[in-house]
């Protein structure tokens, strides 16, 4: 993660804060911080979010194409992420800087991401499938990647819409498939299933939500859980140097599970208001 | 993703000819094992045998090798080194993890160059090892770990963990503790400690969309004297519930592991002492 330097004195603060439950931006141990999401700010996009969460700002753009499926899973289509830690976030990752971590989060994302079933985006079974591209774009970073860019792409894979085939036909084995002209014939996903990342960071003998860059380097484990809508896990990872006891392990847990069931019911909501607001709603994009 | 232009790869797209057997597509059929059968004649709870060795690889400054059954992992770690490609001092030591298969060691041929699975399984392995090694004995270097799976047929990142830990023990590398890690396979009222492949790819094997019965593969790795979890992995879907028997049951598994790696030590120095008396 990109760090920020900080004195012992400071971390010191911020551990004493924590112990009495008063953070240094006066939130509690169990708190969020104010997040701004907008979908659909991308026109060249099938499906697009864009996350503000406090100093944290993501951009999520979903492409679709088409693709032959896998030999192993013929009918299912194929999701994959990409994260770009754009050097705009941290001189840190100027070059090849940020790819390391890219490829951690793209991982672990698609790691959490095995829970939504493929099977309706296949078209023609070992023929045809959409592919769906999930480009992550970190633009600043203010800690907490994993929750921000989590909430993103469910936000960027509810807005998406892939284009209905209204034909496929079979030419001598290969495919030749007619995609609806009509720009508004379109199915949307279900993203019951899609999973959000809910971090826990260990700060002493506690556990905090959302914890902000400085609160990142204070800690020394994390451990991110991702949950879907029932309450179910998916992915359980640990980030960090360090380790964490037994105990701990089993009560972060059960304290993200609750907080996860949470941010998913809120996440739900406002999309569903946003969505209620119709296609001629203001639109605030970058410039606010 | 550059390739390499100087090895010769074989085919572009080549597809397994397992995919075309019968029984490949078939869904398993969960009505058929048992409870307390499993297709190896283990009780659900019991761990494969496992085979040690230490200082397999002459040229490395400690190296392993672990044998499951059939899976088969062989790791070597090489002397501490300065960080290449890096200005500033860095006060901890960097663990260097590489996770490769042989391109031989799974149904579907691995190519040469890492994909994304095995890019993950290092992550995973350096994120279980970084917390047993004493990183503040040697800043600014790093130390080279390389694990091989020559064989995979189950439980891989598991016995990788455990390898490279006996490895980087060998390598007389200062550590806080050695971690070993057990893997569970989860799959509605059955499990399999230390699954095999079949049994990895029935729990995988996403079951219909609705259902919410547990079905994933956990992973934890332990340090037994520290009592500390250093890295911990779950793939598939599964309740809480379900997760807080699992957690002391798979510690169990790991502390039952840890005296092997330590006699597996033991004997190692003893035997190097030995030499040198007759030397």
């Amino acid at each position: 993660m990109a760090s920020v330097l900080l004195n012992d004195a400071e971390k010191t603060f911020i551990l004493h804060g924590v112990e009495v439950d008063l953070r240094c931006d006066g939130r509690r141990r169990g708190d969020y911080r104010p997040m701004e999401l907008e979908t659909d700010v991308v026109s060249t996009a099938s499906g697009s979010a864009r996350l503000r969460l406090a100093n944290t700002d993501i951009l999520v753009g979903v492409k679709t194409e088409i693709d032959v499926p896998y030999p192993e899973n013929p009918e299912e289509g194929k999701l994959e992420f990409f994260v770009d830690c754009s050097a705009n976030a941290t001189p840190a990752f100027e070059g090849r800087g940020g790819e390391d971590l890219a490829n951690e989060i793209s991982s672990r994302l698609s790691r959490a991401y095995q829970s939504l079933p493929l099977a309706p985006l296949c078209i023609v079974p070992k023929q045809a499938c959409w592919k769906l591209y999930v480009d992550i774009l970190i633009l600043e970073c203010g800690g907490n990647f994993y929750d921000a860019i989590s909430l993103a792409v469910k936000a960027a894979l509810f807005n998406t819409r892939v284009p209905q085939v209204t034909g496929s036909f079979l030419d001598g084995g290969s495919v030749d498939l007619e995609v609806s002209d009509d720009p508004f014939q379109c199915w949307r996903l279900d993203i019951t299933k899609a999973p959000v990342l809910v971090t826990l960071s260990k700060i002493g003998d506690n556990c905090v939500v959302d914890p902000t860059a400085e609160e990142e380097t204070c800690s020394v484990a994390s451990i991110v859980v991702a949950v879907l809508d029932s309450g179910s896990l998916t992915a359980v990872i640990k980030i960090g140097e360090g380790s964490v006891h037994e105990q701990t392990l089993i009560e972060t847990i059960k304290t993200a599970q609750k907080i996860g069931v949470e941010l998913n019911s809120s996440l739900m909501t406002a999309l569903n208001q946003e969505e209620s607001l119709g296609p001629k709603r203001q639109r605030f994009g970058f410039l606010k | 993703m550059p390739s390499d232009s100087k090895r010769i790869t074989g085919p572009e797209t080549t597809i397994p000819y397992h995919y075309y057997l019968s029984d490949f597509s078939r869904k398993p059929d969960f009505k058929d094992p048992k409870v307390g059968e499993r297709k190896n004649g283990r009780l659900p709870n019991e761990h494969r045998p496992v085979f040690l060795k230490t200082g397999v690889n002459s040229q490395a400054k400690g190296s392993a090798y672990l044998e499951y059954e059939n899976t088969k992992v062989i790791c070597s770690v090489f002397d501490p080194r300065e960080i290449p490609n890096k200005n500033e001092f860095s006060p901890m030591g960097e663990l260097y993890c590489e996770f490769k298969f042989a391109p031989f060691s799974c149904i579907k041929r691995r190519g040469h160059i890492r994909d994304a699975e095995e890019k993950e399984l290092s992550f995973s392995l350096r994120r279980a090892l970084e917390p047993a090694v004493c990183r503040h004995e040697f800043p600014n270097f790093q130390v080279d770990i390389y694990v091989y799976i020559l064989d995979s047929d189950g439980s891989d990142l598991a016995a990788a963990i455990t390898c490279a830990s006996l490895a980087l023990a060998d390598a007389s590398v200062p550590m806080y503790d050695l971690v070993t890690a057990v893997s569970v396979g989860i799959c509605r009222h059955l499990q399999f400690v230390d699954p095999t492949n079949e049994e990895e790819q029935l729990c995988k094997k996403t079951a219909s969309a609705e259902s919410i019965d547990p079905q994933a593969v956990i992973t934890l790795t332990y340090m037994s004297t520290l009592e500390q979890v250093s890295e911990f992995t779950i793939s598939g879907t599964i309740g809480v519930c379900h997760l807080e028997d699992k957690i002391p049951a798979l510690i169990k598994h790991c502390n039952a592991i840890y005296p092997l790696l330590q006699q597996c030590l033991i004997k190692n120095v003893k035997k190097s002492l030995g030499k040198k008396k007759y030397s």
